[in-house]
């Protein structure tokens, strides 16, 4: 890894993990702050969503109105949304673009012509990727923490919630890996910013699509947003070791493969 | 020739079924001033890519400074400078962040004396933004980044565009100087020119074959003339085909003009039963020459 590139990667993606740290935590922040109201008028508005279809829930991950009322159960089921979609489209369009952009901006030949190997420029982009996807997480994970502690009426589990941060933090560590993936195996220099938004919906899609429909059940797995438990008021909530497995396994297998397809591609600008 | 910078053998790069360049052999010398020219495609910066391993070679090997250039190119790049032909750069830093970063993976950011010098020379305004730069400016910033670690070798694409005459002379004033305290320069560029002034040899390009490897002195000196005659009556070239007459530059009416590389006795006999008006035999600029090599 080289530290002259790590930092001015730090520098150049830092607005942009600014700005995407603001607009999640405002949204947390501004969801949380309707769960007193949500708990205070639960009997009108359950009886509002119970003519709801309960499939239009699962696109946030609900099994129960009830899970609703709960302070973590309400937190986890609009995380899915603003962390787990939104972090995931952050996680994909950075790490996409990061190797990428010094293609079609033109400035490979600047960064390819130092003394680094290609190696030494996919990790110290890649640090700079997981980092900031790590403090993305961090941050609003925290920002979720301190409105769940402002809001809550009952105590709740913090184990369960450090599990459902783990989640989040392992899925959009896999879109990161998902888009380095990506860019390395585009052959002409040109933003993949769209397909990488379209593919992080496509896969949420095909995950809500899998819960809605019995028949469907099964193409789920082909998402990764399966393997990740939203359940935190369960009792039984845990962390799935093979779902671990999973989002390690084929993170580390991508970056494998991607450092690799690098390592011997020809850069045009 | 001196100890070799550039040794290129047998280097070839294919793209899908389009060719890149086929069979390239170069070596280029310690010390030299060295030209590589050729029309736009003709395979110049398909050659300097995968001499900065930015592409990788279909077939062949090339070295620089005795290392393997896929293999050690962290190595070569630390003594190589390169000045791309697009000079593109990173648009959101000022032009001092953006040599000071490049200064950095040199491990030379205290090479505060050389930066002022060289920006001095290229009259650059290191608190603008490169985003607000001409062309011509950000080509000077390119130039200045790729001299800022006094490189052992310098590789220039296309490294006059954008620049005015008066920062072509800086440039190529500096370039001689560079080259006299043992930088050796490959230099590619498809004005003709500009090669002449500063090189002593030079490579033609012609789609993605080396024509032609030689002294710009002896390929001035070549027996090619500039053949020009005007006739007292009318002409067909095609009673002019003897051995040695090469690309007809002019050939209607009374006019005959082209090169001749043949003996210029066989041409004096072939003319001396004919009705001369005016007849000019001289040697061919070296654009000529160039040209006559691009037909």
């Amino acid at each position: 890894m080289n530290r002259n590139l790590f930092l001015m990667e730090m520098k150049r993606n830092a607005f942009s993990l600014i700005l995407w740290m603001i607009v999640i935590t405002l949204l947390i922040s501004l969801t949380m702050s309707m769960y007193r109201t949500f708990v205070e008028n639960q009997s009108k508005i359950l009886g509002m969503m119970s003519l709801v279809p309960k499939g239009a829930l699962q696109f946030k991950g609900i099994s129960n109105f009830t899970d609703l009322l709960s302070v973590l159960g309400f937190y986890a089921a609009n995380n899915i949304i603003y962390m787990m979609v939104l972090g995931s489209i952050f996680a994909i369009v950075l790490s996409s673009n990061t190797l990428l952009k010094e293609e079609y901006n033109k400035t490979a030949e600047y960064l390819l012509t130092r003394p680094l190997t290609r190696s030494e420029i996919f990790f110290s982009k890649m640090a700079v990727v997981f980092l900031y996807i790590f403090l993305l997480n961090l941050v609003t994970a925290l920002a979720g923490f301190i409105c769940m502690e402002l809001v809550k009426t009952v105590p709740f589990s913090i184990k369960a919630f450090l599990i459902l941060s783990l989640y989040t933090l392992l899925l959009n560590l896999l879109f990161g890996a998902i888009g380095l993936f990506l860019s390395t195996l585009v052959k002409r220099p040109k933003p993949v910013t769209t397909f990488s938004i379209g593919l992080v919906l496509i896969f949420y899609f095909i995950y809500t699509l899998s819960k809605i429909t019995e028949s469907a059940a099964k193409i789920g797995y082909l998402s990764p947003f399966k393997f990740v438990s939203v359940d935190a008021i369960n009792p039984a909530y845990k962390l799935d070791p093979w779902h671990l497995l999973y989002f390690i396994g084929i993170s580390l297998i991508l970056i494998a493969i991607s450092h690799r397809l690098y390592n011997r591609k020809d850069i045009y600008t | 020739m001196s100890v070799s910078i550039i040794d290129i053998t047998d280097l070839s790069k294919f793209y899908g079924k389009a060719r890149g360049i086929e069979h390239v052999n170069l070596e280029i010398g310690e010390g030299e001033i060295f030209g590589f020219i050729g029309p736009n495609g003709a395979g110049k910066s398909t050659t300097i890519r995968i001499l900065l391993n930015l592409i990788f070679p279909t077939g062949g090997s090339a070295r620089i400074m005795g290392m393997d250039v896929i293999r050690e190119t962290k190595k070569i790049k630390r003594q190589v400078g390169y000045v791309p032909s697009d000079a593109s750069a990173y648009t959101s830093m000022d032009v001092n962040e953006f040599l000071n970063y490049c200064m950095r993976f040199y491990g030379v950011q205290n090479n505060a004396h050389r930066l002022a010098e060289l920006s001095e020379l290229f009259e650059l305004d290191l608190k603008r933004k490169i985003a607000e730069l001409s062309m011509g400016n950000r080509k000077k910033v390119s130039i200045v980044q790729s001299l800022l670690h006094n490189p052992k070798l310098l590789i220039l694409d296309e490294p006059t565009t954008g620049l005015d005459p008066l920062m072509q002379a800086n440039f190529f004033e500096l370039l001689r100087s560079e080259n006299q305290k043992g930088m050796t320069i490959f230099f590619s560029s498809h004005i003709l020119g500009e090669i002449q002034m500063l090189c002593k040899r030079v490579a033609i390009i012609k789609e993605g074959k080396i024509i032609q490897l030689e002294d710009i002195e002896t390929l001035r000196k070549k027996q090619l003339k500039k053949v020009y005659i005007e006739f007292g009556d009318q002409v067909s070239k095609g009673n002019f085909s003897i051995p040695g007459i090469e690309s007809v530059i002019t050939g209607s009416g009374t006019l005959l003009s082209f090169m001749y590389s043949g003996d210029i006795n066989e041409l004096v006999g072939l003319l001396a039963g004919r009705k001369i008006a005016n007849l000019m035999i001289e040697e061919p600029s070296l654009e000529e020459i160039f040209m006559h090599y691009y037909k």
